[in-house]
């Protein structure tokens, strides 16, 4: 063979090779197909991001959810009806999640579990007119209107509603004094989802708080300018609505700058992996977690627990966001139990509805869960906790302030 | 033909001709022939991703343009991409524009805001150019973020789709007729734009600057327009994507630099300086990374199970390692392979 055929030959080859691994998996997928049980099978969509930018806490979420359908599935099921995932990590790409939203539901899932802010916006109009219920990890309040977003839920508390929680626990622990708040925020419709409806908390309660934002750039090295800006306009608090990486160089710099200052943060950078990066400067930072840590404790965890013993591990090896997919699931779950109960055809309808009819589902690692068919979120209160060696302590129980 | 020493032309007009064999017409059939028998057999999921495909390949066309004709590198055309789908979801959603002024609108914004950015290629070569194109796609993400005028504060635009005379054009199947044809134009519209003089031209300036500016070139002028046609191209594309089903709606994340340096593999790995290349190139980049997931997930049913820990790490490895395989076996791109393998068969069983 001379140089050139050796050439074209070697990349149909490599191909081959893919497509022949590939085939021989698929018939293995099918043969596990046949054992099927009586009732038929709920299928559930799901997309993750395993190596996007959000990979950080989307891997642990994305197991919990994986897990908790695996627990289900191993103890019989919901009300006799096997559950089937299908999902593909989408590399937080909403084009790529269109693709794979468009596959699953055409495939016959039932329900669609997404993750962040990008793909729940992407999908938010295909949702409503699919008649899809859908649930993810971003918290933002425009999901919780259903007269505009019908079929979007979250179980948590909103970022806006973090944001009035913080802002209402700091003016109560400063009564009769002017406190400055710094926010600092991912740059992008994530980090200002809050900015607004905080504002909003302070002019509509009076309350003394002298509020002022900074966005925090993509892929700042530091942010010691925005901390000295924040510093001479007099904050005491800065409140960060960001991922753990960057939130954790923001600690870092702001021990160095040895202030007074104290470090507030949202949920998503009050976890392990945040303390794990900043290491002692993540000391004394407060986090406002609707879905508690797991090395808090909590009667939530124990079936985790159970769950994870025979596989060598718990919940607290696997984190915050394990036990937060874990109990997103389940409250999708719990929806999709109460349509059954209410009989019928299983349809996107029903699991709605089955949804609103929620009320106060316990999870042990946070206030109960509640929906109504005017509000999606599943939560009004959240606790907060605080960092003391590198482990969280619950500082305040739940504050419930109104939307 | 084995015993032809070669492809002669005899006139001017042969010479010029786009194709010269009948090989070629055959082979122009057969494309035709493929592109009606797709739609109806594809699922659509594949479909979709046909459609993806072909509205990727007018921004990676425009690219190639620029890039591997004219000889100017842009890391921007991401946010090019992002202009055009900002302006086009804007003026429809916000002014109730139809479709097609939209589209158009946009890709003239996309293509004079590409012209305001090329202006440093008066200046700067290779490497330096390189940088300030970067600056162009960090300025226009940052707007796409942070400016709360462009999505009305919030954040994201869901567009509309197109309606012709009563019917919502909400299907992959329209939309691959309507790509097809787009596409297509574009396709053979740059083609073409190399057998005029600014295609000469933009050729003349990549392979000398200093020569085609002694031929009479007007290099400055040539470069902006380069600038302008590619990223106008980008605009279309990134307009098109706005309006179809699958991305109608419009958020910042679509436009980041890594969708620029996907653009920039594409033709690399299609081709520099080849339109057909440009094509391959967004295919096989659109299908490449969608085809190694939809591998991995059919892993989590198999047994090797044990893998899916793994699996976003050996999905991003199979990608690089297909890249790299790719520049070692033929740096010149899939179009080149192509040709090759057309002398090939041409010669057998002569080498040369």
């Amino acid at each position: 063979m001379n140089r050139f055929a050796r050439r074209f030959l070697a990349l149909p080859l490599c191909f081959a090779l893919i497509t022949g691994v590939a085939c021989g998996s698929s018939k293995k997928n099918d043969a596990a197909k046949g054992a099927d049980t009586s009732k038929s099978e709920i299928k559930v969509g799901a997309i993750f991001d395993l190596s996007g930018a959000t990979a950080d806490i989307g891997t642990p979420y994305s197991e919990g959810i994986r897990d908790y359908i695996d627990y289900k599935n191993a103890s019989g099921g919901v009300e006799g009806h096997k559950l089937a995932l299908s999902w593909q990590d989408f590399k937080y790409d909403p084009t790529l999640a269109g693709q794979l939203y468009g596959q699953y539901i055409s495939e016959g899932a039932k329900v669609f579990m997404g993750w962040g802010t990008a793909d729940t916006e992407a999908l938010r109009p295909r949702v409503t007119s699919d008649k899809v219920p859908f649930m993810s990890a971003s918290n933002a309040e425009t999901l919780t209107d259903p007269s505009v977003t019908p079929y979007n839920f979250f179980p948590g508390a909103s970022y806006s509603q973090q944001m009035r929680i913080v802002l209402q626990y700091i003016s109560d622990k400063n009564k009769g004094k002017k406190v400055g708040v710094a926010v600092f925020h991912h740059d992008s419709p994530f980090g200002t989802s809050p900015l607004e409806d905080g504002k909003k908390y302070i002019a509509d309660k009076k309350l003394d708080i002298d509020f002022k934002t900074y966005a925090m750039p993509k892929g700042a090295t530091d942010y010691v300018a925005q901390i000295g800006q924040a510093k001479a306009a007099g904050a005491k608090y800065i409140i960060v609505q960001n991922v753990p990486s960057p939130a954790a160089v923001l600690a870092t710099n702001l021990a160095a700058a040895k202030t007074d200052i104290q470090l507030v943060c949202l949920n998503y950078c009050g976890n392990e992996i945040f303390v794990k990066k900043a290491g002692a400067a993540a000391e004394k930072m407060i986090a406002v977690v609707p879905f508690a840590p797991p090395v808090a404790g909590g009667t939530g965890l124990d079936e985790i627990n159970t769950y994870l013993k025979p596989k060598g591990t718990d919940a607290t090896a696997k984190g915050q966001g394990y036990v937060q997919g874990w109990y997103t699931m389940a409250v999708m779950i719990e929806g999709i139990k109460n349509a059954l109960a209410a009989g019928g055809e299983l349809n996107g309808e029903g699991i709605k509805a089955g949804l609103e009819k929620i009320k106060d589902f316990k999870t042990g690692v946070s206030d109960p869960i509640t929906f109504s068919a005017t509000y999606h979120a599943g939560l009004l209160s959240a606790p907060l906790y605080q960092v003391e060696g590198g482990q969280f302590k619950k500082i305040q129980d739940p504050i419930k302030v109104e939307k | 033909m084995a015993t032809a020493t070669g492809v002669y032309h005899t006139t001017y007009g042969k010479d010029l001709a786009l194709r010269h064999t009948r090989a070629e017409y055959v082979r122009l059939a057969l494309l035709a022939g493929l592109a009606i028998w797709l739609p109806f057999n594809l699922s659509p999921y594949w479909l979709g991703w046909t459609n993806l495909i072909l509205m990727a390949t007018i921004a990676a066309v425009g690219l190639n343009i620029l890039t591997g004709y004219t000889g100017l590198v842009s890391l921007a055309t991401a946010g090019f991409l992002g202009v055009g789908a900002y302006t086009a979801a804007n003026l429809r959603t916000f002014f109730h524009w139809p479709m097609i002024p939209a589209v158009l609108v946009a890709s003239g914004m996309a293509a004079l805001i590409g012209a305001f950015f090329g202006l440093p290629a008066l200046r700067l070569k290779g490497l330096y150019l390189a940088i300030s194109t970067f600056a162009a796609q960090e300025i226009l993400s940052e707007r796409f973020r942070s400016w709360k005028r462009l999505t009305r504060g919030h954040g994201t635009i869901t567009n509309n789709p197109p309606k012709f005379a009563g019917h919502s054009f909400t299907s992959k199947f329209e939309w691959y007729w309507l790509l097809l044809v787009i596409t297509g134009l574009v396709v053979w519209g740059s083609i073409n734009l190399f057998r005029t003089g600014l295609g000469r031209s933009f050729v003349a300036i990549r392979d000398q600057d200093i020569a085609a500016e002694v031929m009479g070139v007007p290099v400055g002028r040539y470069k902006v327009i380069a600038f302008s046609l590619a990223c106008g191209l980008a605009g279309f594309s990134g307009a098109l994507q706005s309006f179809y089903p699958d991305t109608l709606t419009v958020t910042w994340e679509s436009y980041e630099i890594d969708r620029s340096f996907l653009f920039v593999a594409m033709i690399i790995i299609g081709g520099l300086g080849s339109v057909s290349g440009a094509v391959y190139g967004a295919a096989f980049l659109t299908w490449l990374p969608n085809y190694i997931n939809q591998f991995g997930a059919r892993l989590q049913t198999s047994s090797f199970k044990f893998l899916i820990q793994r699996l976003s790490a050996i999905q991003l490895g199979v990608f690089g390692l297909v890249l790299v395989l790719f520049l070692l076996v033929e740096p010149r791109g899939l179009a080149r392979l192509w040709q090759r393998a057309k002398d090939y068969f041409r010669l057998w069983p002569f080498r040369y």
